[in-house]
């Protein structure tokens, strides 16, 4: 009992020199006042008139500023700060879910209809699989490229400099649907047959190579000059300097502009779908036909999310533990 | 101070009319070197001399534009000269340390070791650590650079030199960086090399350590030798005006 006495004082104490808004009791009334609004102003569950919703609106950002008001106090416990923004998030869905006027039985029977799915789950595995491979391989045949490219551009040779740079200039600024097209319906005419999976390959590395030569050249560049000259006054070559010294350290500047890259490519696989290539969305389409629900491309999207949000945080972590180097 | 008595011997290095051009500006105006076996020389000068350009021209870190540097008697600035393993006998030290922060302090000494002197791993890092011991850091060599303050990453930067076994160590501004309570632990690492008979071409204007450690004492100015001689008669009884001028200024 008295421990929770000495918690509440302790808060209050804390709380002393805050603004009267930061206190609690001013954010209690205000809870109250804002609860209270909900049952007197908010108009009932249903598609509601303009004015309605207008009121809705209003009401979620009162609440929101309310919230913000109170997480930006440093001193507050952060499991109060938790909770806060997931309420914040979770009233937004459930005003939605009540306000959109949404027929949600409907929605499950259209989306996530899971009784006519027999056969599709096949399919739709070759489609994983077909990405996935798209992915890697372009993945990988970029890194060489745009590795090798960018090394090639910060040796400052004026001839291979102005070949890179136009590869560069070009590919950044040519929309890859346009390339991925060009390649595989229109070099055919030039005697030039791709099968459709190289054909996308080959526009994903034109294009992600141009960006990571770039990636990699600041990456280089980044490297202070001193570390090269003591590099090349213990009588390490050019090759050795580049491999045990610029390198190692060009790679952790690099990681971050680099996972943006490789995230890109992976969503810009899908791109693959305007040439026949039979990558994940490309059989997802054909199960909509096939079964006539949409559920298949919405489940699509899940899968693309369960992918990148793991691969994006993974290299968040291998960031921060490289970032071990620059410990004090 | 070691004598320099070994007059049959070729001279560690010598640079002969060293000249160097950045661009349209002339850095290095014609400047000769002798620096015996053994010899500890400093260069004094103003910022912009061309101190650190030259000290750089002596193991080819820049290329001279003409002129030519000899260690031990043999030409090193012609083409057919192996450049890294003339840089491996020549050790360097730098005024910012220049370790390397993706390594350990081992790794930064044994680096060297391994990949140019093709030591095995095993007896690389023997003798680094041994290195290490010299300059009094046995005790940090799994550390990261980052972890070390400026003096200690700066005795690491001489071990990293030391452990190469070179026949001599080009130190440019080694305790300019510094704060104050570092500068003394690191020249009395350089006044022990010294002692103990590296050869030593220091870019340094700590008048004390110079006192005690230098044989030879170049003075430059805009690119060109303005004076030398024995350290003390150039700071005791300096004949150029420019000198005098220096030596005021930095007092
Ligand atoms: N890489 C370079 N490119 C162009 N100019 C340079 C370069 N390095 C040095 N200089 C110029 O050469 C002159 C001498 O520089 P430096 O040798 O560093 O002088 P010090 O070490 O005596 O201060 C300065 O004017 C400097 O601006
Ligand atoms: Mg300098």
């Amino acid at each position: 009992m008295t421990d929770i006495r000495t918690t509440i004082d302790d808060w209050r104490n804390r709380g002393a020199h805050q603004p009267w808004f930061r206190r609690y009791e001013w954010l209690a009334i205000g809870l109250v006042g804002w609860i209270a609004a909900a049952v007197l102003f908010l108009p009932p569950f249903g598609k509601p008139t303009p004015l309605g919703a207008a009121g809705v609106i209003l009401w979620y950002l009162t609440g929101f500023v309310l919230a913000g008001v109170m997480l930006t106090d440093r001193e507050k416990p952060i499991l109060l700060k938790r909770a806060t923004s997931l309420s914040v998030i979770v009233l937004f869905f459930w005003l939605f879910y009540r306000y959109s006027g949404t027929r949600w039985d409907r929605v499950q029977e259209q989306f996530f209809n899971f009784s006519r799915m027999d056969g599709v789950w096949e399919l739709y595995a070759q489609g994983l699989l077909v990405t996935l491979q798209l992915s890697i391989v372009a993945a990988v045949l970029s890194i060489i490229f745009g590795l090798t490219f960018g090394i090639l551009r910060t040796l400052g040779n004026p001839v291979i400099d102005l070949f890179l740079g136009l590869h560069v200039d070009i590919f950044r600024a040519l929309p890859l649907i346009v390339s991925m097209v060009l390649i595989f319906y229109a070099l055919p005419f030039l005697g030039i047959r791709l099968p459709a999976f190289w054909a996308a390959v080959l526009a994903l590395v034109l294009m992600n190579s141009a960006y990571q030569t770039e990636i990699f050249r600041a990456g280089i560049e980044s490297i202070p000059r001193g570390q090269i000259d003591a590099a090349r006054a213990l009588g390490l070559g050019p090759g050795a300097t580049m491999r045990f010294v610029i390198l190692p350290q060009a790679f952790k500047i690099v990681i971050p502009p680099l996972t943006n890259n490789l995230v890109s490519l992976v969503k810009d696989t899908a791109v693959a779908y305007v040439i026949t290539v039979p990558e994940l969305l490309t059989t997802a389409q054909q199960a909509v036909t096939w079964k006539r629900t949409p559920t298949p491309l919405v489940l699509s999207m899940f899968v693309y999310l369960a992918t990148l949000i793991p691969l994006i945080h993974l290299t968040r972590r291998l960031e921060r533990r490289l970032d071990a180097w620059n410990v004090r | 101070m070691s004598a320099v008595s070994d007059t049959k011997a070729e001279p560690m290095i010598e640079a002969r009319g060293i000249h160097k051009y950045f661009g349209g500006s002339h850095v290095l105006r014609g400047i000769d070197a002798t620096i015996a076996r053994g010899e500890v020389a400093a260069l004094m000068g103003s910022s912009g001399s061309g101190k650190s350009t030259f000290l750089r021209c002596l193991n080819r870190i820049e290329e001279p534009s003409q002129g030519d540097v000899l260690i031990e008697g043999t030409v090193i600035t012609d083409l057919r000269t192996d450049v890294n393993r003339v840089r491996a006998d020549i050790g360097m030290v730098f005024q910012e340390y220049n370790l390397f922060p993706h390594m350990t302090v081992l790794e930064n000494v044994a680096l060297g070791l391994i990949y140019v002197r093709r030591r095995p791993r095993s007896e690389a890092q023997e003798t680094a650590a041994d290195a290490l011991k010299r300059v009094g850091l046995a005790d940090h060599v799994t550390k990261h650079p980052q972890q070390l303050s400026g003096g200690q990453q700066q005795r690491v930067a001489i071990a990293r030199s030391l452990a190469m076994r070179p026949k001599a160590i080009l130190f440019d501004e080694p305790t300019s960086a510094l704060d104050p309570e570092m500068v003394n632990e690191v020249l009395e690492v350089m006044r022990t090399l010294a002692e103990e008979g590296m050869t030593m071409v220091v870019v340094s204007h700590e008048i004390g350590f110079l006192r005690k450690a230098a044989d030879q004492l170049i003075m430059l100015d805009a690119g060109q030798v303005v004076e030398r001689g024995p350290t003390a008669r150039v700071l005791d009884e300096p004949e150029h005006e420019r000198t005098r001028e220096f030596l005021r200024a930095i007092r």
